[in-house]
């Protein structure tokens, strides 16, 4: 088969959200999911040269399983231009309802200018005016110490970590029966936070979530937006 | 019915919680308040197993296109989420609907493998619905069977209602409507359902309808119909004509990678080899292909419904596909435009070509897989593997010449007559692979060589020449496993074998009868779940509930079966005739072999179902 090389192509981004049900699914899931729904749309792709030629889609931030997100982010390489609405409609026919794009634009900013996510989390407790002040005790130390594996020459070894320095802001409220968190956190992919961290943190600090159980306590965590250096929003 | 938001602290604690929330592009839901039939499309293993079966992707489309049916999945959870479901108590539910399946109408497992019975059993308990036919109430679901297992399902025959024999696109339809008539007009009891379905519909048997009895030195002595309406013999049920079964044009499209993650296009059913240890190359006979025609149509519309870039023409043996040049054509006018692969799996030695390399490697290149089943051409004879080593030779020599730089060769321990001249035969047939390799002029040959060798241990089915045979104790296999170890001497040769202890649980369970029910059960009582999985497998476990039950395993493995002995499944008739079988045995015996049928018609009885074939006499 012959490939044209260096074909020019096009970004066109879309913004969607994902929700319900598919915050279970992996990011690797969801490229791989997303990889069938632009070939289904039909849209004009840039396909990579090669032995295996794949369209290029490029995501933003990943988001871990568990986490719902109003602000998701897929950059997709056009051969030619497609018009933004007519290519919301035609990703959204090929969504089901938990995942639909709200927005499309041709762009030329890169996902490394992204510097920060926006979060929110909501806990339903068994003892939330309890927990409250326990929440914002363990938010406003000095040093916000986790466990996790990290590389050590070859070896992955447990590592202890801060992660205060890449909580951007986070504040505590109540909100009816819920202990809500309004987080901003770091983005960067030298020093991105993972949100379920901060929640294993808490777990283990505040004496929460201590066990699976149905519906007596739960988490929920929703990505709301995105932020560059200087806090103005990510597009 | 538990709600996600209510499991969320349970999903966010498994493994791949994707398995259990449903909501996939295409998957169907219906008012429930709409319809009069809910059917559970029961896979007794994990999602991405089951969501990867055709014949499960082929009877939901089936079902639910009938509007009176809401036909939904149902996959065994994996280990760690039945734990938490056995702790919780949350019941199986659908995953359409997120409803208990006790509440269902109907429920159907496929039965695809041995050693998934342990799972059917469990799912039931899961579901809270008592394990034996008998002890089932009026308003519990009817529990139906069907897939390969289901030949000889009578190790089952207590749990199970009711049982599919041969393809289900028809007869899942009929026993359906029976259903939904008799609930209608109100002469739905338990009883006279199966009853009339016993007795009105062909391919139907009902288990319970029969009685066995035994001789003194514990062979059966008879398979008898309770009634007189209820068919002494169960005929298996086939599809006439495949051009104008149901085909689905668009799949439920996983969120999770699944195994076959990919379009499976079914060219046709049967196969012409009639390979001696093979069941399937005797249960889906006689031998129905598709048209090019309909397949492409197929294709097209798949690929347009489901984005997948991938197609796999399935079948027993994709090379003998009488039309398979013209099919392959007529697909890549336009897959390759579309950047769609195509993959055949299952070809055989003697019918691979270049021509269909360049076809299949159009635009993603992979290994390549044969089978050449036994290391000399006497075992190949004895097998009736038609295939000679000159074969292999050309096959893959195309390969290598094309860029194949991987090629794995299946064979099979403990086939009879074999002797461990054979099993040397393995290690040469591999190193001539190898060998071929190096005889092509240096600049035709594929980097990084390597040879995967891959041995199964042979476990005698029923409804084959070899139905009657001793198995080899699992000692022995293990022997001949670390026997040809010991012969392959060349690093790049990788050698792969089955575990011989899971072929002996699967060759007493595939020609068992129905003293191994209390069996089955025990294991289950002992913890025995997705036995199919190595880490669900515990041989010592079945070895206890054998013990607790008292029945000897030995005396359905290497005992082997007399001529003249009532089989466990001589009540079905898949078509095959047991004269024709004696027949390919004694062939066997002798090393003689039997042409296929494109050939030569060897009279093996399954063209009196009928059916639009294309080789029947």
């Amino acid at each position: 088969m012959v490939q044209v090389k260096n074909l020019p192509y096009l970004t066109l981004r879309f913004k969607f959200y994902k929700k319900g049900a598919l915050q279970y699914i992996s990011h690797l899931d969801l490229v791989r999911t997303m990889h069938k729904i632009v070939v289904r749309a039909g849209f004009p792709l840039w396909y990579t040269e090669g032995f295996n030629p794949k369209p290029k889609l490029i995501f933003g931030a990943p988001l871990s399983i568990g986490c719902e997100s109003d602000c998701e982010f897929l950059d997709v390489r056009m051969v030619e231009r497609v018009n933004e609405a007519e290519a919301i409609a035609a990703l959204n026919r090929n969504m089901t309802a938990d995942m639909q794009v709200t927005e499309a634009y041709y762009t030329e900013t890169k996902f490394s200018d992204m510097a920060y996510l926006g979060y929110i989390f909501r806990f339903s407790l068994l003892d939330g005016t309890k927990a409250l002040p326990a929440i914002v005790a363990c938010l406003e130390k000095d040093r916000i110490l986790i466990e996790k594996m990290g590389k050590s020459g070859k070896d992955k070894v447990m590592k202890t970590v801060d992660i205060k320095p890449q909580i951007r802001s986070a504040e505590v409220y109540a909100e009816g029966e819920e202990i809500c968190i309004r987080a901003i956190l770091s983005a960067d992919p030298a020093s991105f936070l993972n949100p379920e961290h901060l929640v294993s943190v808490l777990k283990s600090e505040c004496g929460i979530l201590r066990e699976q159980n149905l519906a007596r306590e739960s988490y929920f965590i929703l990505r709301t937006d995105a932020y560059t250096k200087d806090l103005s929003p990510f597009r | 019915m538990t709600s996600l938001k209510q499991l969320s602290s349970i999903l966010k604690s498994v493994q791949k919680p994707g398995r259990y929330i449903g909501g996939e592009m295409h998957s169907i839901v219906k008012d429930k308040s709409e319809v009069s039939l809910r059917f559970g499309l029961c896979f007794p293993d994990v999602y991405e197993i089951g969501m990867s079966n055709l014949g499960s992707r082929l009877l939901y489309h089936t079902l639910n296109s009938d509007p009176g049916i809401w036909c939904e999945r149902v996959y065994a959870p994996a280990q760690d989420m039945k734990a938490q479901m056995e702790k919780h108590a949350i019941p199986l539910t659908a995953i359409e609907s997120g409803e208990d399946v006790k509440e269902f109408d109907i429920l159907g497992f496929s039965l695809h493998y041995e050693l998934c019975y342990t799972t059917v059993l469990s799912m039931l308990k899961l579901a809270g619905i008592p394990l034996l036919s008998k002890d089932r109430a009026e308003d519990a679901p009817i529990i139906l069977g069907g897939g390969p297992c289901a030949y000889n399902s009578e190790p089952m025959a207590d749990y199970f209602d009711l049982m599919n024999i041969g393809e289900g696109e028809e007869l899942l339809t009929d026993i359906c409507h029976l259903y939904m008539q008799m609930k209608k007009d109100g002469s739905y009891s338990r009883a006279a359902f199966l009853r009339r379905a016993a007795a009105e519909i062909e391919g139907v048997y009902v288990p319970s309808l029969y009685e066995i009895t035994y001789k003194e030195d514990g062979t059966i002595a008879a398979c008898t119909p309770k009634y007189p309406d209820v068919p002494a013999r169960v005929k298996k049920r086939i599809v006439k004509d495949l051009d104008k079964a149901p085909y689905p044009d668009k799949l439920v499209m996983p969120y999770i990678e699944t195994v076959h993650d990919r379009i499976t296009l079914e060219i046709y059913r049967g196969c012409i080899r009639g390979c001696r240890f093979c069941q399937a190359g005797m249960i889906y006979r006689p031998i129905r292909e598709k048209s090019p025609e309909t397949l492409c149509k197929a294709a097209k519309c798949l690929f347009e419904n489901t984005g997948y870039e991938e197609i796999s023409l399935i079948s027993l043996s994709t090379s003998d596909y009488s039309r398979l040049r013209e099919l392959t054509d007529l697909l890549l006018e336009w897959t390759d435009d579309a950047h769609v692969s195509l993959s055949l799996p299952s070809l055989r030695l003697d019918s691979f070509s270049e021509e269909l390399m360049q076809k299949i490697s159009s635009v993603r290149t992979g290994g390549l897989t044969f089978a050449p089943e036994a290391g000399t051409q006497r075992l190949r004879d004895v097998i009736n593997k038609n295939v000679s080593e000159e074969d292999l030779l050309r096959s893959v020599r195309i390969a290598f010449r094309g860029g194949k730089s991987s090629v794995k060769l299946y064979f099979m321990n403990g086939l009879p007559t074999e002797t461990y001249e054979d099993i040397e035969g393995i290690a040469h047939t591999a190193k001539r692979v190898i060998d071929a390799n190096y005889e092509l002029p240096r600049e035709e040959r594929p980097a990084g060589l390597g040879v995967t060798v891959s041995v199964a241990c042979f476990v005698p089915k029923p409804f084959t020449a070899f139905q009657w045979e001793k198995q080899d104790s699992f000692e022995s296999l293990i022997k001949k496993q670390s026997y040809l170890r010991s012969c392959i001497t060349d690093r790049r040769i990788k050698y792969n074998y089955h575990e011989a202890k899971v072929s002996f649980i699967e060759a007493v369970l595939t020609r068992g009868d129905r003293r191994l029910a209390p069996v089955i059960a025990a294991a289950v009582a002992d913890g025995a779940y997705l036995d199919a999985w190595d880490e669900g497998f515990d041989f010592d476990r079945w070895m206890r509930a054998f013990a607790a039950c008292g029945v000897d395993p030995a005396y359905y493995t290497t005992r082997g079966f007399g001529l003249d002995e009532v089989l466990p499944w001589d009540v079905i008739d898949c078509g095959i005739t047991k004269q024709f079988l004696l027949r390919e045995r004694e062939k066997a015996y002798k090393g003689e072999t039997t042409p296929a049928c494109s050939e030569h018609c060897s009279g093996c009885g399954a063209s009196a179902l009928g059916g639009k074939t294309r080789w029947c006499k």
